[in-house]
């Protein structure tokens, strides 16, 4: 099964688009054309066109950035839909599968029914596939990519041999040396004698023949299913109890967190669902600052949420799942290596649990001269702390909007009033100018150009003060400690 | 009160500053500076620029503007400036800087960069020495330069300490130079407006206390005004190879760094004025300035004898020589009595003397050279054999090459073949020394394109945006992009940031990017050449490069040698070489019979492909119009297919006259005797100034002052002045106002782009001779012109499709008779066959061609032999096989190609390859399928790309119907026809106001099309894109050119796919030379889906 618009199919199964539509990929800082629509195609557009070059055929052309990896999540998916017709289902590269419906296709009247079934379903789910079925793997192969269809049980060379030699899975190199030669199709190929070919390109042509004509065997590997980190318990009598419910959690807990272990992973959130008597379901997520799975450091982590559970007649099932897991390899601990780390991790995760994960950010340093973009706030929990703090000029410690304040002339006022304060300048050092970013456009920087102060008042306060000279003004944007 | 800035980083230190030295000087002016210091970062390559403006400011207010040298283009085939560029307005300045040549050396061993200004000439010198010192250690475009060689060679320079950053390393080499150099050494005080600049300058002033070396302010200006931070910043990102938004803290955080004023600086150093005023007293202890350098061109003496004796006995001994019988007539002797006299009083002898033993060096070696150039027009040079264009053929004219006033050197450029130059540039470092010789630099400068590209990338645009903004825009002028191109490329000009890109596309486009050397000019002096200015090494081994260029050389009056290679030349040469084993008659340029009937004959019948300089599409049109009949045809047929001429509107008056249609217009006795061999038509320089001579009343010097200063003039607008001085002067002259009018309108009309005479002399020379070589050997001549690719107009296949045509046999490339080179046959019948080489196929070298040669023998077998005993590599073979080069030994091109792919290893297996005793792989017969036609036709242009066999178009014309081979085009009534050929030539000259111009081939013949500029812009992708095109239009005639006027345009290069080839890729893909459109990015067939190649491999059933 080859599924030649998968990622553009994908796409237009979320959005549908009237019209021509292609997929784009950055390569090597050209935006070329990944992926697109029977549209688009029509219109002479192929793959691995620059966008540009499409725009310019095709001005009304609809484009959106790939996204591989959700491709191939979404092969993914295709996979396990796949399982429906027999269980031993592969992937085939990035955009293909190979089932082995040996023994399965009874079950849907015979061979032809399955494949009318098979392209009845896909078309309705807007997949366009291309569908080969023939003895091996390597003739499917073949037939899904050039042909498409059926080859009759037992005569691949009937269906096979109109095709070209590209259709036997060979490299670039040896499919146009064989061309030259005139050998272009597989009836040829198969027609000329075998030991000469083997001294001139290798094994790999006769072996992908054979592989395709049923006289060298090639296996299937279906793929394992994904673990699945989740556990139940179902009690015997209700529990309503805290301290119980807990006590039943860290089973769990100890049951994932071992799954989780022999998996070399994390989880990121979890879920602990309690059912009650009454057929209720009440449900106690967790969302972890780092990948964790340690079963005595998430524990404590459930206790607030568990407290709020209404028990009313008890419980009787409880379910735990690790909603999101992250890869957590093991590492060497070291005897010097400080935890502390790990308590800032633990201490974002229990102040997650009372006011929100997204709620709690950190400061990271960014590279400009413009005092408000020298840094970036983050949320806490999905950054790192990286890089480090080096202010060449004096910063101060609050930033605030510019407030403005009456003043005239180049020099900071002697006298000033200042959220109510009135303030008098005994020091002024200055001027540090800075200019606008001008490859940006910035509406707090529409005065142009500042000249910053740093101002000392004899009430005691230091201020950072700026004066816009192309539209005069005077401002205070921060204060130092 | 005044200030002079001593620390300036112009765009020579490149991809740093971002401003022209020009634009710094006459700001400078604007600001009313005292004195301004050209400091590049260890380079003095933008000094020479700064003085030239300078000097072009101080000059009478004649000129309006001054221009930025660097966004000049100069035509390297005809001299002429193109393109348009943007002057700088002349400053309203009461008096102006002045100039300080300088350098900023920036250490490999310590933090502190110094500002070295040399203060006498003698300074200078050791600033160059220690330059060159630097540069010659490191590689291309660096200098290595420590401490201790600053320690060493900075006597008699002012050294100003510039602290980078912090302060604390800078006290002790401070004073280290302090006590080296005594009273030399300062501290420079930049401030850097961030705040601290006060605290900064009380540090400074503490630390100059200190190390007893006075502060002094300095700028440390990077651009000439506010408005290129911007540009500064995008320059910094090209250096780091980052984008603009990666940029953060490296870009300039304001645009402080501005060259300032005295009221400025003085603002800022408003307690430390000593430092300011200091400036001024740096300023006056250096007084060197550029135009103090004396050149002194070697006199190499020979036994005794004075340049200007040997120049006058070469001078005699040439007249015997090229008048042998002793009839040299009255003019010559005139002629030469003048110019030595004038060599004499100017003192150029030794000049000449060096052009001629390079000319005789190139001679003995058996290698073709020709001299032009305006120097090369005088009878001298005649006589010493640099030129063999005779006086009789042209006319002289003595003032144009050197004029007594002007002061500027001669300029004499010689031509030698292409691929032997290297030996002579070799023999003039040899024989002058690496000390003294030494190659102009070019400086390459951003053009629309590398700035496209690279400003592109910067502001973020991706590749294939920059890349088609650059396609598709034909030659985006300096001032931008149409709004309507770009929004045809899908982008929307309105967008900020692509508003901002363009902009900074237009600002930085004429900036310098890098130097290069010379293409081959030679600057030779008698003393060292490194303290006249600074040498670097060339990227190039064995070549050492100035770092000044062409113009540099000539603002400061140096002589240079222009040793230029020249493709034709080895054609010639190789030509004559053909004659000589061919025919046995040994000839040289000035033996070929002059004035053959025969050969005009057949340059009027446009039959001219390989033919020098009259060989493009244009030429070949006006040949039949203009049916040259003697050398001076030729000679104004090369000069008038030009750009200037043909926009200057010179070329319709000229045929008019020639075909006897109109009269010429003498103007009166003394004009008529300027312009009589042209008709009445000024074509020359020359006589652009003659007329403003002989009709003006102008001096020579005015005359060529106004010759140069014309086009700048028209662009400012300012021409009137001139214009009334002019036509004043000829009524003076008894001419009438309307005589005056019309003939100043004549010199406006080309002032743009006139030739000099003396170069189309030199190149008519060369297309007589190439001409009458097609003419009488047309298969020597065709064997020549193969075997000196790449040069000329067509590819190989136009070449021998026209020996084909003109009843040469060629034969294909052959294991058993070709060598690297085509070769000539002798066929039963006693005529030649051209045999085609090794050299025709894709991918072969040199090398293995000669190995297969070397190990021929009586010939190979098979093409195992070939591997056997050639020893090549198994790749080599299969080239060989694919461009079917084992055909007589009775092979296919299949079955050698199957043959050749059985050998895999890289030497043979003793024991399997003895048949005899060894166990010889014996194989079953295997039959491949036979290839047909369309498939050998495209087999043969992916190896060798021509064919011998059939022309594609021949097999595809049954399945397009409707078609009029090109061949009946001539004789066939007027009216709507449709022509179909592959693309070999796509054009769209400048001159012609946006029409293009292809010519189509088929088997029959070529065709000429023409599609006026609406067509094009309805069938742009096709014009452009296509490599076989259907074009359906109106047939025109004149005489024997004939047009098709397109009205559609319809891309049939799909068709080529029906030649039943997967690799239909190779047919009909142009020349660059040929070719003006935009190159589209080729995809390679595996972008497309496996279902469409499917398609391609399955030829339609009509070929089998």
């Amino acid at each position: 099964m080859w599924f030649p618009r998968l990622a553009s199919d994908r796409v237009l199964r979320a959005h549908p688009v009237d019209g021509p539509f292609a997929l784009t990929l950055k390569q090597n800082n050209a935006n070329r054309i990944y992926c697109l629509n029977a549209q688009a195609e029509r219109l002479g557009l192929h793959r691995g066109m620059s966008v540009s070059d499409a725009r310019a055929f095709c001005p009304d052309l609809q484009s959106r950035p790939a996204e591989p990896r959700s491709d191939m999540r979404f092969l993914h998916v295709l996979r396990r839909w796949a399982t429906r017709y027999c269980p031993w289902v592969g992937l085939e590269g990035d955009s293909g599968l190979v089932l082995d419906i040996t023994g399965a296709a009874h079950l849907f009247g015979g061979e032809a029914m399955m494949l009318s079934d098979m392209r009845q379903q896909l078309a309705r789910g807007g997949v366009s596939g291309r569908i080969g079925l023939a003895d091996t793997r390597g003739a499917a192969w073949a037939l899904a990519r050039h042909g498409e269809g059926l080859a009759a049980p037992g005569a691949p060379m009937e269906a096979l041999g109109a095709l070209p030699v590209t259709a036997l899975r060979l490299d670039e190199g040896t499919v146009t040396a064989l061309q030259r030669l005139g050998l272009r199709s597989i009836a040829e190929l198969e027609a000329t004698a075998r030991a000469p070919l083997a001294r001139r390109f290798g094994p790999e042509p006769l072996l992908r023949l054979d592989q395709a004509l049923g006289r060298q065997p090639e296996q299937i590997t279906p793929l394992a299913e994904p673990p699945h980190y989740g556990a139940r318990m179902t009690l015997p009598e209700p529990i309503g109890l805290q301290g119980d419910v807990m006590a039943g959690a860290a089973r769990l807990l100890e049951r994932i967190c071992d799954r989780l272990k022999a998996q070399e992973a994390g989880a990121r959130a979890l879920c602990l669902t309690l059912r009650r008597v009454d057929q209720e379901a009440q449900s106690v997520e967790l969302r972890l600052a780092r990948p964790l799975r340690d079963p005595a450091r998430i524990l404590p982590l459930f206790e607030r949420g568990v407290s709020k559970v209404e028990a009313g007649y008890g419980i009787d099932q409880m379910r735990l799942e690790a909603t999101r897991v992250e890869p957590l390899p093991v590492q060497q601990l070291s005897h010097v290596s400080t935890d502390s780390r790990a308590r800032l991790d633990d201490l974002v995760s229990r102040l997650g649990t009372r006011i929100g994960l997204e709620n709690i950010r950190r400061f990271l340093p960014a590279d400009s001269h413009i005092p408000e973009r020298g840094f970036i706030v983050a949320p806490a929990a999905y950054s790192r702390p990286e890089g480090s703090w080096v202010s060449l000029r004096p910063r101060p410690l609050r930033l605030f909007a510019p407030e403005p304040i009456a003043g005239s002339g180049p020099r900071p006022p002697q006298h000033f009033r200042w959220r109510r304060m009135r303030l008098v300048t005994a020091r002024a050092t200055g001027p540090e100018r800075i200019a606008p970013e001008w490859w940006l456009e910035d509406d707090n920087w529409r005065s142009g150009l500042r000249d910053y102060w740093h101002v000392e008042t004899r009430q005691g306060r230091r201020l950072w003060l700026f004066h816009t000279p192309q539209r005069p003004g005077w401002f205070v944007q921060g204060e130092f400690a | 009160m005044s200030y002079a800035e001593l620390c300036v980083t112009t765009n020579f230190t490149f991809l740093t500053g971002a401003s022209h030295p020009e634009e710094m000087v006459t700001r400078a002016a604007e600001l009313g500076l005292e004195a301004i210091a050209i400091t590049d970062r260890n380079s003095l390559a933008g000094v020479v620029r700064a003085y030239a403006a300078l000097k072009a400011l101080r000059r009478e207010a004649d000129e309006a503007a001054i221009r930025i040298r660097s966004q000049h283009r100069i035509d390297p085939c005809s001299r002429q400036e193109v393109g348009q560029a943007a002057p700088i307005a002349r400053p309203e300045a009461p008096r102006l800087p002045r100039l300080i040549t300088g350098c900023r050396l920036v250490l490999r061993d310590s933090p502190v960069e110094w500002l070295a200004l040399p203060c006498e000439r003698a300074g200078y010198q050791r600033l160059t020495r220690l330059l060159t010192l630097g540069k010659r250690r490191a590689g291309k475009g660096e200098c290595h330069l420590d401490l201790a060689d600053l320690l060493e060679g900075c006597a008699g320079m002012i050294l100003v300490a510039l602290p980078q950053g912090r302060l604390s390393g800078v006290l002790g080499p401070l004073q280290k130079m302090q006590r080296r150099f005594p009273g030399h050494v300062f501290l420079g005080a930049a401030p850097r407006y961030d705040g601290s600049d006060q605290a900064y300058l009380r540090a400074c002033a503490r630390l100059a206390h200190r190390a007893s070396a006075p502060m002094v302010a300095v700028g440390d200006v990077l651009m000439h005004r506010a408005a290129r931070r911007q540009l500064a910043d995008v320059l910094t990102c090209m250096r780091e190879h980052i984008t603009i938004d990666e940029i953060g803290t490296r870009a300039l955080p304001n645009a402080e760094r501005r060259l300032k004023g005295h009221d400025d600086m003085a603002r800022v150093f408003h307690d430390h004025p000593a430092a300011l005023r200091r400036t001024l007293e740096i300023a006056a202890r250096c007084s060197f300035c550029l135009s103090e350098l004396s050149y002194e061109y070697p006199d190499e003496m020979s036994e005794g004898e004075t340049p200007q004796a040997r120049l006058e006995r070469l001078a005699r001994e040439g007249v015997t020589r090229r008048y042998p019988r002793g009839d040299a007539p009255e003019r010559v002797h005139a002629l030469l009595e003048k110019e030595l006299k004038l060599v004499a009083e100017l003192g150029f002898a030794a000049y000449f003397l060096t052009v001629h033993d390079i000319v005789c060096y190139a001679r003995s070696r058996g290698i073709l050279c020709q001299g032009r150039g305006s120097a090369a027009n005088s009878i001298l040079c005649y006589l010493l054999g640099i030129t063999d264009v005779g006086p009789d053929q042209i006319a002289m004219v003595v003032e144009r090459f050197i004029s007594k006033y002007r002061g500027e050197p001669p300029d004499i450029d010689v031509d030698f073949e292409h691929e032997r130059r290297e030996e002579v540039i070799q023999w003039i470092y040899e024989r002058y020394g690496r000390h003294r010789a030494g190659l102009c630099a070019t400086v390459i400068h951003f053009r629309s394109r590398a700035a496209i590209r690279e400003v592109g990338k910067v502001m973020g645009l991706s590749q294939d945006v920059t890349a088609n903004l650059s396609g598709q825009i034909w030659g985006m002028s300096n001032g931008g992009a149409e709004p309507e191109r770009i929004r045809e490329l899908g982008l929307d000009p309105e967008d900020r940031r692509l508003a901002q890109t363009i902009r900074l596309i237009g600002e930085i486009i004429g900036f310098p990017r890098h130097l290069s050397q010379h293409v081959g000019g030679f600057v030779i002096t008698r003393g060292r050449l490194d303290e006249l200015c600074a040498i670097e090494n060339a990227a190039m081994e064995d070549r050492t490069v100035i770092e000044w260029d062409k113009d540099d050389i000539d603002t400061l009056g140096i002589l240079k040698v222009d040793i230029l290679s020249l493709g034709m030349l080895t054609c010639i040469r190789k030509a004559f070489d053909l004659l000589e084993r061919h025919a046995s008659t040994r000839m040289t340029i000035d033996s070929v019979p002059q004035e053959d009937p025969a050969t005009y004959e057949m340059l009027q019948r446009a039959d001219a492909v390989g033919v020098f300089q009259v060989e493009s599409r244009a030429q070949m049109n006006f040949l039949p119009r203009m049916k040259p009949a003697t050398f001076y045809d030729l000679v104004i047929e090369v000069a008038i297919v030009r750009p200037g001429p043909i926009q200057g509107g010179m070329v319709q008056p000229y045929i008019r006259r020639r075909q006897g249609l109109e009269r010429p217009e003498p103007f009166g006795d003394a004009l008529e005797e300027v312009t009589r061999r042209t008709l009445g038509v000024p074509l020359f320089q020359e006589q652009a100034m003659q007329i403003a001579v002989v009709g003006a009343g102008f001096t020579a010097e005015e005359a060529d002052h106004l010759r140069r200063s014309l086009a700048s003039f028209r662009r400012m607008g300012t021409i009137g002045a001139f214009r009334d001085k002019f036509i004043a002067g000829m009524l003076g002259n008894g001419y009438s106002q309307e005589v005056a009018e019309r003939c100043f309108d004549q010199i406006e009309g080309f002032a743009d782009y006139g030739f000099p005479e003396s170069h189309a002399a030199a190149f008519a020379m060369l297309a007589y001779v190439s001409a009458w070589l097609k003419c009488h050997h047309p298969a020597i001549f065709a064997c020549a012109l193969l075997n000196a690719q790449p040069m000329g107009f067509y590819a190989p296949a136009q070449i021998v499709r026209d020996a084909r045509e003109h009843h040469v046999e060629v034969r294909p490339v052959c294991v058993n008779a070709s060598g690297w080179d085509n070769l000539l046959e002798r066929r039963a019948d006693g005529r030649l066959a051209l045999r085609l080489g090794f050299r025709q196929i894709k991918g072969l070298r040199e090398e293995d061609a000669g190995w297969i040669v070397a190990a021929r023998g009586n010939g190979y077998r098979d093409p195992e032999a070939v591997w056997l005993r050639a020893g090549v590599a198994p790749a080599v073979l299969a080239r060989l096989a694919e461009a079917d080069a084992f055909a007589d030994m009775g092979l296919t091109r299949r079955d050698a190609l199957w043959q050749v792919k059985a050998v895999r290893g890289q030497a043979p297996l003793p024991l399997f390859n003895d048949p005899i005793d060894g166990e010889a792989i014996r194989e079953p017969v295997v039959e491949l399928p036979a290839m047909h036609l369309g498939e050998e036709v495209v087999e043969d242009y992916v190896s060798t790309r021509l064919t011998l066999r059939a022309h594609p178009m021949e097999i595809l014309r049954p399945a397009i119907p409707d078609l009029m081979p090109h061949e009946r085009l001539a004789t066939t009534p007027l009216k709507q026809v449709s022509v179909c050929g592959l693309v070999i030539t796509r054009q769209r000259p400048g001159t012609s106001s946006g029409v293009i111009f292809l010519t189509l081939e088929d088997e029959t013949g070529v065709s000429n099309i023409v599609v006026w500029p609406r067509i094009y812009e309805q069938f742009r992708r096709v014009v452009m894109g296509g490599r076989l095109l259907r074009v359906r239009g109106y047939l025109q005639r004149e005489g024997i050119i004939v047009h098709v006027i397109a009205q559609q345009v319809e891309d049939l290069s799909p068709r080529l796919s029906e030649l039943g080839h997967p690799l239909d890729e190779a047919v009909g893909v142009t020349r660059p030379e040929t070719d003006d459109a935009p190159r589209p990015a080729r995809y390679p067939p595996r972008a497309r889906h496996p279902r469409e190649q499917a398609k391609r491999l399955f030829p339609s059933r009509d070929f089998h």
